[in-house]
């Protein structure tokens, strides 16, 4: 993991230049009255000392991968004595079926999910946000009332539901609520996106001639993509961490996901294998991780590059 | 908008609600099987579902493995999940009348699935499942009004830890459990967590389950229940349970509250006793070499003290877990030719080991007993020593007891921190385990 | 329902005075646009009627009845609601949520935002420090949090060592009733690269002409913040107010994993939504949980309701 860390660092510091590049030179050439270098400087300052200690318990988490199960708990700190390889080579192996099972199930269920969410929610957000139609509060209300209602009462007539059409131990009760729109907190969040663009841009569509259809793949979407970016990082994200809808739906071990296979290092009743618990941990930590530095690229690609109105 | 299609809308929105609805009550109601059922020479699959870690998955799918090669025509589909997930799991699957067919089954929570339809009664599989080898008494702690809902896989008892090294260093002689009592266990606590220096302590605190009570309440002449299910146990046997535990806590036995509950969430493995910082600790026997494994040093195993006018026959078997089968499956005789195989087999016994606890099948024991580690043959070796002193079981939790764990733990903590006084803690722990049973 | 339907009454006005009071570019057309509204509503009218709406409605039937998930369920009218009343937990699971919610959300949306403008632009290595604030999000809801976070606020933890330089000494914060609370609120906060991330796409969408304007007009960087940035932001820090509440208002799954289920230590963190699973999965008393979690949509939707109502006041949409 040292390694990736590394990687990764350098990674960021390329895409840097990628990202920031449309507004590189105002912020210090405007106020100089202290020498250009001290704000900066703090800044970093600032931003190193908080990061490393939100990040304590993270590189505790790595460190601890990389010791003997009975050590983690008698040595605190991160100060590492031995470079414990063992837990990821077990950690991958030790369960009924091979770690890489468990990661690639994971991102079938989290592809299928992203892309869901992305075109139906999208979809839904335009209509709030653009048209007119009748009862327009009313759904407006419905939509936000389905996100108030504790999911531990819902899930059980919703298993029963997928039960009797013959879903469970599918990908299907997973993926299906996704692709019809069932996450609110998306369209509400495009709705907020696509009522922050001018709509000046869609009108003067409009006036060359193009329906809604087209006004909305061709000017709403692109200028929308920062919402899209955040929609799929959290889709990826939150399925990626999601247990207890996995929990009841996946049945055999083969169809397992992630955070299935990370709970069955655990045994409340005896022992849990921290070791290589941790490991997958970490392990399947890495693809988010990496989700996210390849993903903010699109996070920040506003239309403000474009310059807005 | 015109009211006509709202109106549409909501009928439809009815009529999928009740849908659902409907298949909730659909679903339960009484098993639907009868008499011995046949085999078939069919491919059968039947579910299989338990609850612990990695070690517990990898022999339980060579013991599916070995089995399968036996019994070509069957198939058995593995699946596991961790304890908290497993019960979910397993209550959702149950509503909706889609439960594995063998499912690995927990005292707490045997009432609650028998004595609602949910599981067979094992009587009723007649000669495909043998279990002349277990005695009538282990078999009763699976069998509740006449119907055997689970065969008992391994037996526990409640007993006292101890880590000799510990009472070494600290200059205590390991005391004699066969007439020990509170008193001794608190001085011999005392003197160990005085050499300690505040990093050793004497005993570790319990009260986090039910084990300690059951036993605390045997002593005093009390139960938990009758055998009608309902909570009998007087306010004073939990006021004096309490009260030990508390005098233990403020005079240093045992370590401060804070400590204690931070241990305690944290699992058996940072356990003071796991961690070489305690003495003495109470548990169920089957952890021993759990708890082993994580000290790095030897554990010994003591009978539970008494006091001088305590009830005797007050210690007690219980079984570790259960094999139970769904009443719903639609192969009993295939579930039961797999129970059989998972409890009478030398070979599936070999492969599961006493993961699951010291094998309650006695022919099972003996055959595994010389091939255990030492942590196992001490294990066996004890509840051997036991069998002459053991009284009848207690009655098994009630159905919507499951809570009870929940319960006692959170009085444990309000006593530990001062928030509640032993005396009001007995009242809250009696009304509210009596409304979790009314409830559930 | 009808009593939950003039809660939202008031938002829902809100909404239609935003929404409907727009005169737009070519000329105000008063047709209403039916056709297409339903069709890119389409899957979302598939998942309402089938995956949220009749499963919603059951566990609405289900808060009349008493439900123990193996047998069919009986009805008992509002006996469960009327059980509520006299709950102390239930009380109690209320106070600890709602001190949770206002003392977390605030500080989450603030660190969230203060970070968001900090690493918006100008500065080296962005992409990374957005990275390392954002790595704690991805841990957030993990099974090792219990452990991680016992290595920040156990006995043996960061925090008591740092507090041990002060010559103070320490104890388990996660362990004492009386802190085990802050904990969880620290570590709501320690995760707020949710909204920091929602923030940051927000900024992105601040067209770049109006900051520099504002410079060329010699505005100082906190005027152009406050007069520019803040009301341009306003619809995105108006949906994560509204988000982050009614999340917060559900929070579960990190109660639930440090605590290891029951909200422990001695219900100090027994959060409303760990109490109503813990009533419907460990105590089989589903019909008392569906009835908890009726109460808390309507709860829930008061506090959606006040915050589409003020949104009127410091909402600013450019529609």
């Amino acid at each position: 993991m040292t390694d990736t860390q590394i990687r990764v660092l350098g990674t960021s510091d390329n895409e840097r230049t990628a990202s920031d590049l449309p507004t590189p030179r105002r912020s210090r050439s405007r106020y100089p009255r202290r020498p250009s270098w001290v704000r900066p400087f703090l800044k970093h300052l600032l931003l190193l000392g908080t990061g490393l200690l939100m990040l304590y318990p993270v590189l505790w988490l790595v460190v601890s991968s990389l010791r003997p199960t009975d050590e983690i708990f008698r040595n605190p700190g991160l100060v590492i004595g031995s470079f414990e390889i063992s837990n990821y080579t077990d950690g991958w192996t030790t369960l009924s079926h091979p770690f890489s099972m468990f990661l690639l199930n994971s991102t079938l269920v989290v592809l299928g999910c992203i892309v869901g969410n992305l075109v139906s929610c999208s979809m839904a957000a335009y209509a709030f946000a653009r048209l007119k139609f009748s009862g327009k509060k009313w759904w407006f209300v419905i939509m936000l009332t389905t996100i108030m209602l504790p999911i531990h009462v819902i899930i059980v007539p919703q298993y029963i539901l997928f039960s009797q059409l013959g879903w469970v131990n599918t990908f299907i009760p997973l993926i299906l609520p996704k692709v019809l729109a069932t996450d609110a907190f998306f369209v509400f969040l495009m709705v907020q996106f696509i009522r922050g663009i001018p709509r000046e841009l869609d009108e003067a569509a409009r006036l060359d001639g193009c329906g809604h259809p087209r006004i909305f793949a061709q000017v709403i979407l692109p200028l929308m993509t920062p919402a899209l970016a955040t929609t799929a990082i959290f889709t990826f994200i939150w399925t990626w961490n999601d247990f207890f809808s996995q929990l009841l739906y996946l049945t055999k071990p083969e169809m397992y996901t992630v955070p299935l296979a990370l709970r069955a290092f655990m045994d409340a009743t005896s022992s849990t294998s921290w070791g290589p618990l941790f490991a997958m941990s970490v392990v399947s930590l890495i693809p988010i991780f990496l989700i996210f530095l390849f993903g903010q690229r699109f996070l920040i690609a506003g239309i403000s590059t474009t310059g807005g109105k | 908008m015109t009211g006509k299609r709202h109106a549409r809308k909501a009928i439809g929105l009815v009529a999928i609600a009740s849908a659902a609805v409907l298949a909730l009550s659909a679903c339960a109601g009484g098993g639907a099987t009868s008499g011995p059922a046949a085999l078939s020479d069919e491919p059968v699959t039947l579910r299989f579902t338990w609850w612990g870690n990695d070690v517990r998955t990898a022999n339980t799918e060579a013991v599916i493995a070995a089995f399968e090669a036996e019994h070509p025509n069957i198939t058995i589909e593995p699946q596991y999940a961790d304890w908290n997930g497993y019960w979910d799991k397993l209550a959702t699957e149950t509503a909706a009348n889609d439960s594995p067919d063998i499912i690995q089954m927990d005292e707490k929570y045997i009432s609650t699935y028998g004595g609602r339809g949910a599981l067979l009664d094992l009587n009723d599989t007649g000669d495909l499942l043998d279990l002349s080898d277990f005695s009538k008494s282990s078999l009763d702690l699976g069998t509740a009004e006449g119907a055997l809902y689970g065969i008992p896989v391994g037996l526990t008892t409640y007993a006292v830890m101890v880590n000799p090294t510990v009472l070494e260093s600290a200059g205590v002689t390991l005391p004699d459990d066969k007439s020990w009592t509170w008193d001794d266990l608190e001085k011999a606590g005392a003197a160990v967590s005085a050499a300690g220096a505040g990093n050793v302590f004497g005993v570790q605190s319990w009260g986090f389950e039910e084990g300690g009570l059951n036993n605390w309440a045997r002593q005093h002449d009390d139960a938990l229940y009758n055998d009608a299910g309902d909570v009998v146990i007087k306010a004073d046997t939990l006021t004096s349970w309490w009260e030990y535990m508390l005098e233990l806590s403020e005079s240093g036995v045992s370590p401060a509250a804070s400590a204690t509950t931070e241990r305690q969430n944290a699992g058996l493995a940072e356990s003071f006793l796991a961690t070489n910082s305690a003495g003495f600790a109470t548990g169920w026997a089957s952890q021993l070499t759990a708890l082993q494994d994580a000290s790095g040093s030897p554990l010994e195993l003591l009978q539970i003290p008494t006091s001088a006018d305590a009830a005797s026959d007050s210690a007690y078997f219980k079984p570790s877990m259960y094999w139970s089968v769904s009443a719903r499956t639609a192969h009993p005789a295939e579930a039961a030719v797999f129970l059989d195989y998972l409890v009478n087999s030398e070979e599936a016994a070999t492969l599961l080991g006493t993961d699951r606890g010291v094998p309650a099948n006695d022919a099972i024991r003996s055959y595994l007993e010389p091939t255990l580690p030492e942590s196992g043959k001490s294990v066996v070796a004890f509840l051997d020593s036991l069998t002459d002193v053991v009284g009848e079981a207690p009655p098994l939790t009630p159905a919507g007891g499951s809570a009870i764990e929940a319960i006692v733990k959170r009085y444990t903590e309000q006593v530990l921190f001062k928030q509640a006084t032993p005396a009001e803690a007995a009242q809250g722990f009696i009304r509210d385990l009596k409304a979790a049973i009314a409830a559930g | 329902m009808a009593g939950l339907a003039s809660d939202y009454d008031m938002s829902a006005l809100g909404e239609l005075r935003t929404l409907g009071q727009k005169k737009i570019a070519g000329g105000s057309k008063e047709k209403k646009e039916n056709k297409a509204a339903y069709l890119f509503l389409l899957p979302w009218f598939l998942g309402l009627s089938v995956i949220t709406g009749g499963p919603m409605l059951a566990s609405l039937y289900l808060s009349l009845t008493k439900y123990n998930l193996l047998q069919p369920p009986e009805f008992i009218g509002l006996g469960n609601f009327a059980r509520m009343l006299t709950d102390e937990r239930l009380h109690n699971s209320l106070g600890v949520t709602f001190t949770y919610v206002f003392v977390s959300v605030p500080i989450q949306l603030a660190m969230g935002l203060a970070l968001a403008v900090l690493l918006n632009r100008g500065l080296r290595g962005l992409s990374f420090y957005r990275s390392v604030f954002y790595l704690p999000s991805l841990l957030g809801s993990s099974v090792a949090i219990a452990v991680l976070w016992k290595q920040v606020f156990g006995t043996n933890g960061l925090m008591n060592d740092f507090l041990g330089l002060f010559g103070i000494a320490g104890h388990g914060w996660i362990s004492d009733p009386a802190t085990a609370l802050s904990t969880l609120i620290t570590l709501n906060v320690w995760t707020f690269g949710a909204p920091m991330i929602i923030f940051l796409a927000g900024l992105r969408q601040v067209p770049a002409m109006y900051l520099e304007a504002a410079k060329v007009d010699g505005a100082s960087r906190w005027q152009t913040f406050v007069k520019i940035t803040l009301p341009l932001l306003s619809p995105i820090i108006f949906f994560n107010l509204v988000l982050q509440i009614i999340h917060a208002f559900q929070s579960f799954t990190q109660a639930f994993i440090i605590s290891g289920g029951n909200g422990g230590p001695a219900d100090s963190t027994l959060f409303y939504t760990l109490y109503l699973y813990n009533r419907g999965f460990a105590n089989f008393d589903m019909g008392y949980a569906s009835a908890m979690a009726w109460f808390l949509l309507v709860i829930i939707g008061v506090f959606t309701a006040i915050n589409f109502w003020a949104s009127k006041y410091w909402v600013f949409y450019d529609d």
